[in-house]
C-alpha cells in the first residue's frame, strides 16, 4: 500500500461523486483547506469583517454548486479566488451601483483600524501598512493582495481578474512603487 | 532605471525562472544601485507582512441539505454535458442511430420487371448487307411514289388552270364582240334619224 497526501484535485473528484454524503465530506474538507485565505483575501479587499465572512460562505456555496463547471481541478485555486472576486464586486456594486468600481475604497471597521493588526510587529507599522493598502487604487490593492499576500502567479492573477498578463504586471508594479515610497523608510525607522 | 539583466521586480516577485534568478543574483552582488533597489522592495515586502492573516470568525462548513444539493440527475446531467468527449460520443452514437433507424424505415425499392426483348442473335454480315439493301430499296421505291404522286397533282392543277384561263378568255372575246355590235347598231340609229 502506498500512501500518499490527498490533494485538492483528489477531494475535487469525490466532492462531484454521485454519492451525496461522501462528497460534502471531501467539499467540506477543501472548505477547511480554503476558508482562511479566501477570508483574508476578502477581509483586504473589502475592509470589513462582517462582509469578509458572509462573502466567504457565499463563494464556497457557490464553489460547491457550480464544482461541476471547472474544467482543470488543478486550477481550482485561481477559480475560487476568481469566484471570491466576482462575489466581492457584486457586493460593491450593490451597495454602490452608482459609483464606478474602480473609485471604491474599503470600509472601515468599527475599531478603525482598517486591517488586521499585530502583536508581533508594532501598531504603527500596521497603522502605516493599513494606510498605505488604502491609498492604492481597488485594483493596485487587490493585485497586491493576490500576489504578496496569497502568492499567485501572474497568469493566475490574469484568470482571476479577467484581465491581461500586462494588466496585472502595471497595476502590480505601480503599486509597488506607492508602497515602496511609503512603507520602506518607515520599516527601516522601526527596525 | 535598474541596469539589472531581468527585472528586479520580476526577482522580487519570484516571477523568474531559476536560471534568470541565478543572473540577477550575480548582477545584484556587483552592482549597489540594484542591490539597493531590491533590498527596498524587501524591506516594503517584510513591512507589508506587519499585517497578518487573521483566522477566519466562523468556520464554514455544509450539511446535506436537499434545497442546496442538486438532484443526481441533474449532477449527471451537467457532468455529461461538460464533457466535450462524453458530448462526442453521443453525438456519433445518435447519428448512428439515425442512420439505422432509416435504413429499416425507408420505402422498399420497386421490383424489378423482367424485360420481354431477346437477346440479340448473333448476325452474319451478308444478312445485315442484305437488310440494309432491302431497306433502302424499300425507301427508294417509297420515295419514288411520293414523287410521282406529286407531280400528277401538280399536272393536274395546271390542266385545272389552263382550262379556267381559256375560259376567262372566250368570255372575255365574247364580251368584247358584244360590246363592238351594240356600238355598231347604235350608230347606224343614229344615222338614220339625221337623214
Amino acid at each position: 500500500m502506498i500512501f500518499r497526501a490527498v490533494e485538492d484535485a483528489d477531494l475535487i473528484r469525490q466532492a462531484r461523486a454521485p454519492s451525496a454524503r461522501g462528497a460534502i465530506d471531501a467539499f467540506n474538507l477543501l472548505v477547511s483547506r480554503w476558508e482562511k485565505r479566501v477570508y483574508n483575501y476578502l477581509l483586504r479587499i473589502t475592509g470589513n469583517r462582517e462582509d469578509a465572512l458572509d462573502l466567504t460562505q457565499d463563494v464556497f456555496l457557490k464553489a460547491y454548486q457550480n464544482l461541476r463547471k471547472l474544467d482543470d481541478p488543478a486550477r481550482f485555486a485561481p477559480w475560487l479566488y476568481r469566484i471570491a472576486h466576482n462575489e466581492a464586486y457584486s457586493l460593491f456594486r450593490k451597495r454602490r451601483p452608482e459609483v464606478d468600481v474602480a473609485e471604491l475604497e474599503p470600509e472601515s471597521t468599527d475599531d478603525g483600524i482598517t486591517v488586521g493588526g499585530s502583536s508581533v510587529f508594532p501598531l504603527e507599522l500596521s497603522l502605516a501598512v493599513a494606510g498605505a493598502l488604502e491609498r492604492l487604487s481597488p485594483e493596485q490593492r487587490e493585485a497586491v493582495v493576490l500576489k504578496i499576500y496569497q502568492g499567485f502567479k501572474f497568469e493566475e492573477m490574469a484568470e482571476i481578474l479577467e484581465c491581461p498578463v500586462s494588466t496585472v504586471k502595471s497595476r502590480l508594479y505601480a503599486a509597488l512603487e506607492l508602497l515602496k515610497a511609503q512603507l520602506a523608510p518607515i520599516k527601516r525607522g522601526v527596525s | 532605471m535598474s541596469c539589472s539583466p531581468f527585472d528586479l521586480r520580476d526577482y522580487f516577485l519570484k516571477e523568474l525562472s531559476d536560471p534568470e534568478r541565478r543572473q540577477v543574483e550575480l548582477h545584484v552582488r556587483s552592482c549597489p544601485p540594484c542591490r539597493e533597489e531590491l533590498d527596498r522592495l524587501q524591506v516594503t515586502e517584510t513591512a507589508l507582512f506587519a499585517l497578518r492573516e487573521e483566522e477566519i470568525p466562523q468556520r464554514i462548513a455544509f450539511v446535506s441539505d436537499k434545497i442546496f444539493e442538486p438532484s443526481p440527475w441533474r449532477r449527471a446531467l451537467a457532468g455529461f454535458w461538460n464533457s466535450s468527449a462524453r458530448l462526442a460520443f453521443a453525438s456519433a452514437a445518435m447519428l448512428s442511430i439515425a442512420v439505422v433507424v432509416y435504413s429499416f424505415s425507408r420505402p422498399a425499392p420497386a421490383p424489378v420487371v423482367a424485360t420481354t426483348t431477346p437477346a440479340p442473335a448473333a448476325v452474319s454480315p451478308a444478312t445485315v448487307q442484305q437488310q440494309i439493301e432491302a431497306a433502302v430499296t424499300q425507301a427508294v421505291a417509297q420515295s419514288e411514289a411520293r414523287q410521282a404522286r406529286k407531280l400528277d397533282e401538280q399536272i393536274s392543277q395546271m390542266k385545272q388552270l389552263v382550262a379556267w384561263a381559256e375560259t376567262d378568255r372566250e368570255i372575255s372575246l365574247r364580251r368584247q364582240a358584244n360590246l363592238q355590235r351594240a356600238t355598231y347598231f347604235s350608230a347606224q340609229a343614229e344615222n338614220g334619224e339625221r337623214k
